[in-house]
């Protein structure tokens, strides 16, 4: 028998289709979860894709010198430098009335931003400022603007302060780039690399990823050990040796520096102990700080809570009877660790890898306590810049590199390993 | 609402509104924001309505308290290169007349501005922001027992590990060691300013001098640090600040010698951020902490000389002036003898070259 099939639309008891009431009960479920997501979205939004943002804008912007300068830049651009050594006169000119009537703040900022394309910019607008203000006081304009300047200050009868000038005429510039891998601009906006005596960011790049692999690489190699023996380990033992863990985790992390300052000096504990003992002379003291040694010891132990901590919560949930199975199996004990244990804990090592990685990339304080000479990391020059010569285009566009170094390690990360085997726990 | 609750409300918004009264001075922390507290807070009117705030030095956190338009800090503790910068930025506020119809001239009736050009200085950009604090000096120190015969007492020396073998201490920067360098190379200390700035290749010729340490250098990042290597050993003399120096002898009982000859002055102001909340505090409290008599207090307590000439006389008339009775002048930068063997450090120099050479400096110690 055939059951009849209703084909109207099914109602809700107040009349109003069912399709259209549930849709209304999800659209207000919908609001609430997105108004309950909302703040942190915001939040991630305020506090992390907006500064990027902003990072990323200033390490291409140039705008501020632009509307300071914009008559001077525009015939600066139709300069021939075939043709003729110097700039021609509209270029005088233009800098002339930019410098007479320009707003003081505004010209005193982009004098720190001229500084960056050559040393000296800074008092040589100064003090051709100073002499302009004085003549447009007394109300005696040049014949020849070109003449005026030069005799102001001669250093604007030199070609190379007018060759920097072609690094800042656009308002956006790929300059800071070149700068954080020691190159520049010669006279003809070419690309060329630094003088060989300023080439200093290339070395660091090398240096710190080297110093983050090599911390990364130890803290595996150490902490591997100590997790599986605190994840082995009755809970009364294991809790104890946590503590060894996460003391040293809650230590200020300039404290956990001395020490080791303390420890590994040539007049220090290690040393001491060392003549002590007979081992080393007097004056075969080992240099076991102030180098990259020393900065690789103690990122090394600052840094290891973070190899340990997820490896352990990884390896505390593999059943002890996958080992146990494996060798009954006749497996020998080498064996099965390599072939049933380890790859188990490869979400571990991955977690804990990246964590030691990316912390290692970005540090400076240590290195450069510990450090001596070895110890600018990629981290000081960006605190450098961003405090002192307040060269914050050159500031993020080393930052953006370090993203970019960042985000490549990450794909490969992705490609080897597959990023959804990472487990914190 | 209880009526506890409202009270204790209305209690702090009272108690809120009024600490947001105080002039938040930022400084470098440590003995030196403490000599500030004893010198020029104590000593001022109204000693609660001053708050220091530890900074690292560097113009970065005033750019951005500036730009964001949420200014928190009224005056900041700067280096004259920063002042200058600062001030050409605009990120200091310009109160050049402020100065000149409110600070407290010298005995002579010199106008402040006036005081310091007789101490030494040039004018520069920073002094129209900015009031004066105290001078400070790289100098090179050394304990006496780690040399039995022969002590040094050069640059010459400093830089002659053959006569003097043994670490030196020196720090990661370029500033106040090109000078030495100079000074090392047979150039007069109260020339090198002109030197550097006027003579091509001077600079090579202080990278030369300082290739002939460089395996002998132990290079330090933190103004405790010398201390620490020429104590335990680690260098047998070093490149420091006086003031840690100073402290040391005065405080701890130390006996460390100075080679004064050769030390780079550099200067310390303390300016005025624009957009400070407590603009007119501010300056009222820079125009005390700037008066002779002031900058002499400070003395007492650290060993920074007053960068206005009329704070030493009145030192040398207090003497002992030092904590526990002691003389204060031996220790201090700035005697009149010192002054001779030493370089006044030329900020709008550095201002101009700083970042050049340091990036030169760290690939010099990088290789």
């Amino acid at each position: 028998m055939e059951v009849p099939i209703s084909t109207a639309e099914l109602l809700t008891t107040d009349g109003v289709p069912l399709k259209q009431s549930l849709k209304k009960a999800e659209r207000k479920n919908k609001i609430r979860a997105f108004l309950l997501v909302f703040p942190l979205l915001l939040f991630i939004i305020v506090t992390f894709v907006m500064p990027i943002g902003d990072m990323l804008l200033r390490s291409v912007d140039d705008t501020q010198i632009n509307t300071v300068f914009p008559n001077t830049f525009s015939e600066f651009k139709k300069w021939d430098k075939e043709k003729d050594e110097l700039p021609p006169e509209e270029v005088y000119k233009a800098l002339f009335e930019e410098l007479a009537y320009g707003d003081k703040i505004q010209v005193g900022r982009a004098l720190t931003r001229m500084n960056y394309s050559k040393s000296g910019w800074k008092s040589l607008i100064k003090n051709t400022s100073r002499a302009i203000k004085k003549a447009v006081k007394k109300n005696e304009f040049p014949d020849s603007y070109k003449d005026f300047l030069i005799t102001a200050n001669d250093k604007w009868a030199d070609p190379t302060y007018w060759y920097a000038m072609g690094q800042m005429v656009n308002f956006q510039t790929p300059i800071y780039y070149y700068n954080a891998i020691d190159m520049t601009y010669d006279q003809d906006q070419n690309v060329i690399r630094q003088e060989e005596n300023r080439r200093v960011y290339v070395q660091t790049w090398i240096k710190t990823l080297k110093v983050s692999v090599y911390v990364t690489f130890f803290c595996l190699v150490l902490g591997f050990p100590v997790a599986h023996l605190l994840a082995n380990l009755p809970l009364r033992y294991s809790n104890l040796l946590m503590i060894f863990v996460l003391l040293p985790f809650w230590t200020s992390l300039l404290v956990r520096t001395t020490a080791w300052i303390v420890m590994l000096q040539q007049q220090g504990v290690i040393n001491g102990i060392l003549v002590w003992l007979g081992i080393l002379n007097d004056d075969g003291r080992l240099s076991m700080v102030y180098n990259e040694t020393g900065t690789l010891i103690a990122m090394t132990q600052i840094l290891l809570p973070f190899m340990i901590l997820p490896l352990y919560s990884v390896m505390r949930v593999i059943p002890k009877s996958h080992m146990r199975a494996a060798q009954n199996l006749g497996a020998k004990p080498a064996t099965a660790f390599w072939k049933v244990y380890l790859p188990q804990t490869i979400p571990g090592m991955s977690a804990g890898g990246l964590l030691v990685f990316v912390l290692a990339i970005g540090y400076f304080i240590t290195p450069e306590l510990v450090g001596g000479k070895d110890g600018k990391l990629i981290g000081s020059w960006i605190a450098y810049h961003l405090k002192t010569t307040l060269n914050w285009g050159l500031c993020a566009a080393l930052g953006a590199i370090l993203l970019g170094v960042m985000l490549v390690f990450y794909w490969l990360y992705n490609k080897i390993v597959g990023i959804d085997n990472i487990k914190l726990g | 609402m209880s009526k506890l609750l409202k009270v204790f409300l209305i209690a702090s918004f009272a108690v809120a509104s009024f600490s947001a009264k105080a002039v938040t001075v930022a400084s470098w922390g440590g003995a030196y924001t403490e000599s500030q507290q004893k010198a020029y807070a104590d000593t001022y009117t109204d000693p609660s309505s001053i708050q220091f705030e530890n900074y690292n030095g560097g113009l970065g956190e005033v750019r951005a308290q500036v730009e964001s338009g949420s200014v928190t800090w009224d005056l900041v503790d700067a280096l004259p290169g920063d002042a200058i910068t600062g001030c050409d930025e605009g990120l200091f506020e310009d109160i050049t007349t402020e100065i000149a119809e409110l600070s407290t001239p010298g005995p002579d009736g010199e106008s402040m501005l006036e005081d310091m050009e007789n101490n030494g200085l040039e004018y520069h950009s920073g002094w129209d922001c900015c009031v004066p604090q105290i001078f400070w000096t790289y100098v090179v120190f050394y304990d006496p027992d780690a040399f039995p015969g022969d002590k040094p007492s050069s640059m010459a020396d400093f830089f002659d590990v053959e006569k003097f073998p043994g670490k030196r201490g020196i720090h990661t920067w370029a500033t106040g060691i090109v000078e030495k360098a100079m000074v090392a190379d047979g150039v007069k200390p109260s020339a090198v300013p002109t030197v550097l700035r006027d003579q091509t290749g001077a600079l090579d010729r202080a990278f030369a001098k300082l290739d002939t340490i460089k395996d002998h250098i132990v290079f330090w990042s933190s103004g405790a640090k010398p201390l620490e290597l020429v104590k335990s050993g680690e260098v047998v003399m070093s490149i420091a600040y006086n003031g840690r120096v100073g402290a040391a002898n005065l405080a701890e009982g130390e006996n460390f010698e100075y080679i004064w000859e050769g030390q780079v002055l550099d200067q310390e102001y303390l300016c005025l951020v624009a957009g400070a909340p407590n603009r007119d505090a501010a300056i009222d409290f820079m125009m005390h902490a700037s008066t002779p008599e002031a900058q002499a207090e400070q003395a007492k307590y650290i060993t920074y000389g007053p960068m206005r000439a009329s704070g030493i006389p009145i030192i040398q008339a207090g003497e002992p002036w030092g904590p526990g009775g002691v003389d204060i002048m031996p220790h201090m930068p700035n005697t009149p003898e010192r002054l001779k063997v030493s370089i006044v450090s030329d900020p709008q120099w550095w201002s101009d070259n700083g970042a050049e050479i340091n990036e030169r400096y760290s690939a010099w110690m990088g290789n």
